[in-house]
């Protein structure tokens, strides 16, 4: 059964202006991928990838709406439910991985470099951002001793442009046998493509409006392929997106109407 | 031996997803029918206009069940009929689910979803977390009479009315639908319950109070079987609580010619529909039976 646990806010950490990561007392061991439902009482329940998978679990959440603005207001001590970590996590294969993620979506990747460093494995991860000071885990990843590169829209730090303009220049010289990318959907359609040319198989998390998050209500089944991204995902595999339609083009909202990305259908 | 039929429609087996399961878009229907094995679809709830429904917390689990408030969430009827062409591609009966604030909305969109190609339209007066629509019409003889006779005169289509056990006297409901044309009844909903947060002291659902449903509300589900199944002509569909092959067995004894599988897609995954149809063979083979049909009714007589 996925009970609600209502538990404190240990510790919160301003990452930048616009991302917070929040530590729960929740001592749950996840694998990097999966996701909770957080509940704030009165107001809304919304997923979460997990950032911090081992030991007091940890979410890393950009202030966008109405949900998250109320949960920049919360302080140390204040009560959370919690349902989780559910879903299917990310899945490693291989010795030399490569990491793309772009805004807050460098969240369930942090952890992700973490343990495969841990295990002995080669990391090389891309992290783009709008700015340099919305660039999120850099530090992280590289004091995890992993490699990483860097791209921002307006060029203050790294390459001036995307994470996949980054992707595209390292893939002439270099290969490796697994790449995991969280970010836009935009984005994560071209790494794809990308990565797809070059014959290297790719996991991307995806993010959609959920309601249960358990598998049953059907909200954030991906069209073409019937699966679940609460329950079958939120990451999967490139050979699934791609016999989805839905794939970096559309999500549902709380109706069930299609939303294109970009507002372009 | 597990084919049924059911007002002129034949299923495959007696297995169908019940409404307001994965019933939201064609894709998720379609998995239901070719990978879980159902023997018929019913969408989700389809109104006149887009809904959001309530906001989240939308489901809460408990002990024996699900308590959850969508509040009948759904894309509007105009946009529904991409998703029943996907759902019907799972080659078998698709069944449109339809809810109104009025008799008129129940009726437009009935007949919008027949012209989309459903093979029966099941009227949801059963729903409990919306105001003045679903269970609204399923409280009352009246109401719930005038919606299926205001239904029956703009579709061709069998119409099944889907009943609550909030109703006072769900038997003189079931008896009023028949009266008024229903050409089957599913019986039941969910059942109007709530779930309090001890440490907050709050409702968890976003609603504050939900639908129940799951192994809990089995035996309410199959006493109103029983019951109407006694006093009306017209078939009944079981509904609520069903997880397994015995389940699906009592219903039938009780005088259902189908069931509805739902919450147990939670505990059984979506193949739960396989699943079940493969115990209901077990028993009829077991028990010298050859067909669901002659269990039908037999805890009546």
């Amino acid at each position: 059964m996925h009970e609600m646990q209502v538990v404190e806010i240990k510790r919160i950490i301003k990452e930048t202006k616009r991302i917070k990561t929040f530590i729960l007392d929740l001592d749950v061991s996840a694998i990097p991928g999966q996701f909770v439902m957080v509940w704030l009482p009165g107001v809304d329940e919304k997923p979460m990838s997990v950032s911090y998978a081992k030991g007091d679990l940890g979410i890393t959440v950009l202030r966008l709406g109405d949900f998250t603005r109320r949960l920049f207001e919360l302080s140390p001590g204040d009560l959370l439910g919690i349902r989780g970590p559910m879903g299917r996590g990310f899945k490693v294969y291989g010795d030399r991985l490569l990491l793309v993620g772009g805004g807050v979506g460098v969240a369930p990747l942090a952890p992700l470099a973490e343990e495969a460093l841990a295990e002995g494995k080669e990391v090389t991860a891309i992290i783009g951002a709008i700015t340099k000071s919305e660039l999120l885990f850099v530090d992280r990843i590289e004091r995890a001793g992993g490699r990483v590169l860097i791209s921002t829209d307006d060029g203050s730090a790294g390459k001036k442009g995307f994470t996949t303009d980054v992707l595209r220049e390292l893939l002439e010289e270099e290969t490796f046998d697994q790449c995991f990318t969280c970010g836009p959907e935009i984005m994560m359609a071209k790494v794809l493509a990308i990565t797809g040319e070059k014959g290297i198989p790719t996991q991307a998390s995806l993010h959609r409006y959920f309601k249960c998050g358990i598998g049953i209500c059907g909200q954030c089944v991906l069209d073409g392929i019937g699966l679940r991204v609460c329950k079958e995902g939120p990451t999967f595999r490139d050979k699934e997106l791609r016999k989805s339609p839905e794939f970096g083009k559309y999500w549902r909202n709380a109706a069930g109407q299609k939303i294109y990305f970009g507002g372009k259908k | 031996m597990l084919e049924v039929e059911l007002c002129g429609i034949r299923l495959r087996n007696p297995t169908m997803l019940a409404s307001g399961i994965l019933g939201t878009s064609g894709a998720a229907l379609k998995r239901v029918a070719v990978s879980g094995g159902a023997g018929a679809i019913v969408t989700k709830s389809i109104g006149l206009t887009p809904r959001e429904g309530h906001r989240n917390p939308t489901v809460v689990e408990i002990s024996g069940g699900l308590i959850s408030a969508i509040g009948l969430a759904n894309p509007g009827y105009e946009e529904f009929g991409d998703e029943i062409r996907v759902a019907r591609e799972g080659g078998v009966p698709v069944i449109g689910s339809v809810y109104g604030f009025n008799f008129a909305e129940y009726a437009s969109v009935a007949e919008k979803l027949e012209s989309y190609g459903v093979d029966a339209i099941e009227l949801n007066i059963s729903y409990p977390n919306v105001g003045k629509a679903g269970a609204f019409f399923g409280y009352s003889e009246e109401l719930a009479h005038e919606v299926v006779k205001e239904v029956k005169k703009k579709v061709s289509l069998p119409v099944f009315a889907k009943l609550t056990a909030g109703a006072g006297d769900i038997v003189a409901i079931a008896k009023a639908c028949e009266e008024a044309g229903a050409d089957a009844i599913t019986a039941i909903g969910a059942l109007r319950a709530m779930k309090i947060d001890l440490v907050t002291g709050k409702p968890v659902l976003g609603n504050e109070v939900g639908g129940l449903s799951g192994p809990c509300i089995k035996p309410i589900a199959l006493r109103c079987v029983y019951e109407i199944a006694r006093e009306v002509g017209i078939p009944v569909i079981g509904c609520g609580g069903i997880a397994t092959g015995e389940d699906a067995v009592e219903f039938f004894l009780a005088g259902a010619r189908a069931v509805q599988i739902g919450t147990a897609v939670l505990y059984r995954g979506i193949t739960v529909f396989k699943k079940v149809s493969q115990e209901i063979k077990e028993y009829l083979e077991e028990n010298g039976y050859s067909s669901v049909d002659e269990i039908v009714g037999l805890a009546l007589r």
